[in-house]
């Protein structure tokens, strides 16, 4: 308790207060910039921190980390460019409802489902880290193998009708995954000697090329196509609408926000499940909640057409990811994903170490991060209502003419800082234009972006499983040693047979229509 | 006010680029600021030592600074033949590690080793074995039984690894068969000892230092010349029978062949200097990286080592691409 006080004084000071209100702010301006994420500020920040005293660097690094998910969902909700990767989903319902005049309101909902998922995620970082972290640790190569193939199939789910175009999809992104070198063999796989490609294709340029690059081209072809109607170029939405949720709002998307927060959170403790995954399953997941109880009724959207649950449900998520992650490192040492990775980086500089000597050897400091959480997530929400019009005003009063090339380069610098390479830059320019070319032929990204993720820690988690089980694959369904693999694998074969069942379902149904029919005149 | 902020977050971008610009002179060495190529990403234990050693060598440097560049990627063969081809004026240094050695065996790679010139050493980070903490081996006698009858699950960096090298090195000397589970990323590694799902572990003693501390994972041996301070139980590699005088993974200096000889023999100094320094000593110490001067020519022997024990079991085991 001592030190949870102790803790508690170190955040309290107004330098430390300040550092976590800044780290905030310069989240919700990284994130808002399509091209800037939490992973690219952290790796440019680092080098800084060395010469900062630690409690600062920390203050800022939670402050960065909680609210960047947030500034990513304002480009994604005005111009459909999500400025972070967590804002991949909420694209498609947010910008649908801004469409519709309502893009306060999308924003209202993406900023409370934020602060939603991400205080419930800090109260289980505060209450529930030792347990959970135990439960974290029984993952092992057979259990996480089973979790990337949970993650994978619950893209079945996303497709809706468009199952044939997700799957080239996803074998795209699974083709790109192999690229590099082959941990099993050492050798490296369709490199072309490029020594750049050795560690794969870098991530975060590829990141910035589907969604920055891609985003400008289409903003290009949009200004194109107006400009050759003759027509003047179509004004950007505005926030004309009310922020704040209503009463009704709010308790209608409170299931939403439980079962998100609760996959988040679950996700999040998991080392190496990251966030991508929490937000894939809980749109799944609410999207057949969705169709089942709104979809068809008067005043409702199609799912996909600016329904907020479609708004809540990825935000929810990504934010009860956030502090969630950082379970295992604080207790384990263990990064939850990259950016809570970076985490280790930044107090190693300092002389400590994540893990359980870090609350005895420093016990303020860690309750002082674990508390910045909880701050940080109680005073983003009003900073970000506040600062929203002016974040958006920022970068949207610019016209069109003026919008597209500074989003492209950002992107591009965006990609660049990555690993200070030329090569980086490539990488975003091709992906982007193949990118471009997908949404042409409307093959869905969001599976590539799921396969890519998934696709090493599937394969490697695969290979050393079976080296354990010596070549039984029965290894991932064995209820004995490995129950949560079983349930996993349970759970990845009931989303990818989903569609198949209802399939066969309308097929009986019109056979039997058709069959009714016939039948006089057949037998 | 817009674009200020707007400015501002490109700065921000930039800036990490931004530092390396320095305007050049034709002035006794160094009259410019010495760049390190640390070939791996900021955070890690290259990065975090060489940054260590600037702070404390910019003690020593009047007008002009040790600077540390990240240029990452391809395990380190980015910014390794970058540095190959920087010119070789004295004010480009890499950091090199021994995968300096591995990779042009191992990968393709547009530089050799002998492209480089060694300047000094500063750390010798030694391999070791590890057990999860509640492991049926309570010692390497154990340990070494078990492993001749049936192969003993280990997690390592990656095949090809010099952790791999080094299992490798063991089955042969000692006689032991070892399963490997290669899993990138030391988190993973810690996760796969610490959750039990794994017999044991290669890795570099300074990364695991602290959680041998915290008893989350068990030492059984060490591959250094002589016990580690600190840990007065823990044998070496040689007294425990696994016949493996040394495995170390070596961080230190070096330039671009050609570079001047006064700045060599300055920039050698420089890090005896550094060395000495009680506050570095400490630090290191306190990560877990045993400080360990070299002048040039003994940091070529390590060198020079290494090459010849990785060689030849890369070779007897085959692991070169064909």
């Amino acid at each position: 308790m001592e030190a949870v006080l102790s803790g508690f004084e170190i955040l309290m000071r107004p330098e430390v207060l300040a550092f976590l209100l800044v780290g905030i702010v310069a989240g919700l301006v990284v994130g808002s910039i399509p091209g800037l994420n939490d992973n690219i500020a952290f790796a440019i920040f680092i080098p800084f921190s060395f010469s900062m005293a630690p409690t600062f660097a920390l203050a800022l690094m939670v402050g960065l980390y909680c609210s960047t998910a947030i500034g990513g969902s304002i480009p994604a909700i005005m111009v459909k460019v999500p400025g972070t990767a967590s804002a991949i989903m909420t694209t498609i319902d947010g910008n649908a409802m801004a469409q519709k005049g309502m893009p306060g309101k999308a924003i209202g909902i993406a900023i409370t489902s934020s602060v939603v998922g991400g205080f419930a995620s800090s109260l289980v970082l505060v209450f529930l880290a030792p347990p959970l972290a135990k439960f974290a640790l029984r993952f092992g190569y057979v259990e996480n193998f089973a979790l990337g193939l949970l993650g994978l199939a619950s893209v079945v789910g996303l497709l809706g009708g468009n199952i044939f175009k997700g799957l080239i999809a996803a074998a795209v992104g699974l083709l790109v995954a192999t690229v590099g070198l082959s941990l099993e063999t050492g050798f490296p796989r369709f490199t072309f000697g490029v020594a750049n490609l050795y560690e794969g294709v870098p991530f975060l340029p590829l990141l910035v090329g589907l969604f920055g690059v891609t985003a400008v081209l289409e903003l290009s072809e949009e200004w194109v196509r107006e400009r050759r109607a003759g027509r003047r170029a179509e004004a950007l939405p505005r926030i004309t609408d009310r922020l704040i949720l209503d009463y009704a709002m709010v308790k209608r998307l409170i299931p939403t926000w439980i079962s998100c927060s609760a996959i988040g959170n679950i996700i999040g403790v998991i080392p190496g499940a990251g966030m991508l995954m929490a937000i894939f399953l809980g749109y799944e997941r609410t999207s057949r909640v969705y169709k089942r109880k709104y979809e068809g009724r008067p005043g409702e959207p199609k799912w996909g057409e600016g329904a907020p649950e479609g708004i809540a449900a990825p935000e929810a998520a990504n934010n009860a990811v956030v502090a969630s992650s950082m379970v295992p490192l604080l207790s384990l040492g263990i990064p939850g994903n990259s950016v809570s990775a970076l985490f280790i980086a930044a107090l190693m500089i300092h002389g400590m170490m994540p893990g359980p000597l870090l609350f005895i050897e420093h016990s303020d400091i860690a309750w002082m991060i674990i508390l910045a959480f909880v701050l940080a997530n109680l005073v983003m929400g009003p900073i970000a209502l506040g600062l929203v019009k002016t974040l958006t005003g920022m970068v949207y009063r610019l016209s069109k003419e003026l919008l597209i090339p500074t989003i492209g380069l950002l992107c591009l610098s965006g990609a660049y800082s990555d690993e200070n390479a030329i090569f980086s830059i490539w990488v975003a320019l091709i992906a982007g234009v193949v990118g471009y070319a997908f949404r042409k032929m409307s093959i869905p990204h969001a599976p590539i972006i799921l396969a890519l993720v998934l696709g090493r820690q599937i394969e490697d988690n695969f290979s050393n499983s079976l080296i354990m089980s010596q070549g039984d694959w029965l290894v991932f369904v064995d209820p004995v040693n490995h129950p949560i693999s079983l349930a996993l694998v349970a759970g990845a074969a009931f989303f990818m047979l989903g569609p198949v069942f209802s399939w066969i379902r309308q097929w009986v149904r019109k056979r039997m229509a058709r069959g009714a029919a016939e039948v006089p005149a057949g037998s | 006010m817009q674009t200020k902020d707007l400015l501002k977050s490109l700065t921000f971008a930039l800036v990490g680029s931004a530092l390396c610009a320095s305007v050049a002179t034709a002035q006794s060495y160094p009259s410019k600021d010495i760049k390190i190529i640390v070939p791996f990403a900021p955070g890690g234990a290259v990065d975090v030592t060489s940054r260590i050693i600037a702070e404390y060598a910019n003690k020593h440097l009047d007008k002009v600074k040790i600077v540390v560049e990240n240029r990452a990627g391809g395990d380190g063969v980015v910014g390794q033949t970058f540095a190959a081809r920087a010119k070789p004026d004295g004010y480009t240094m890499l950091a090199m590690t021994s995968s300096v050695v591995t990779n042009p065996v191992l990968k393709e790679t547009q530089y050799k080793i002998e492209d480089f010139e060694a300047v000094a050493m500063y750390t010798d980070d030694p391999e070791v074995l590890i057990v999860p903490t509640d492991s049926p081996f309570k010692t390497v006698a154990d340990f070494i039984a078990e492993a001749k009858k049936r192969p003993i699950s280990v997690t390592i960096a990656g095949i090809a690894t010099s952790h791999h090298l080094a299992g490798l090195a063991l089955e042969d000397s000692a006689g032991i068969k070892f399963n490997y589970l290669p899993t990138k990323g030391f988190g993973p590694q810690l996760q796969a000892v610490m959750g039990n799902h794994v017999e044991s572990a290669l890795w570099s003693f300074g990364e695991g230092k602290k959680h041998v501390d915290a008893k989350s994972v068990r030492l059984l041996a060490v591959a250094s010349d002589k016990r580690l301070e600190g840990f007065p139980d823990v044998p070496t590699w040689k007294e425990a029978g696994l016949n493996i005088p040394r495995w170390t993974t070596f961080r230190g200096w070096a330039v671009p062949k050609g570079s001047p000889k006064e700045a060599v023999a300055f920039l050698a100094n420089l890090l005896e200097k550094v060395n000495k320094d009680e506050g570095y000593i400490a630090r290191m110490t306190e990560y877990g990286y045993p400080v360990s001067y070299r002048d040039a020519a003994g940091y070529t022997e390590v060198v020079n080592d290494y090459a010849d024990l990785a060689g030849r079991v890369i070779k007897k085991h085959n692991l070169k691409e064909q």
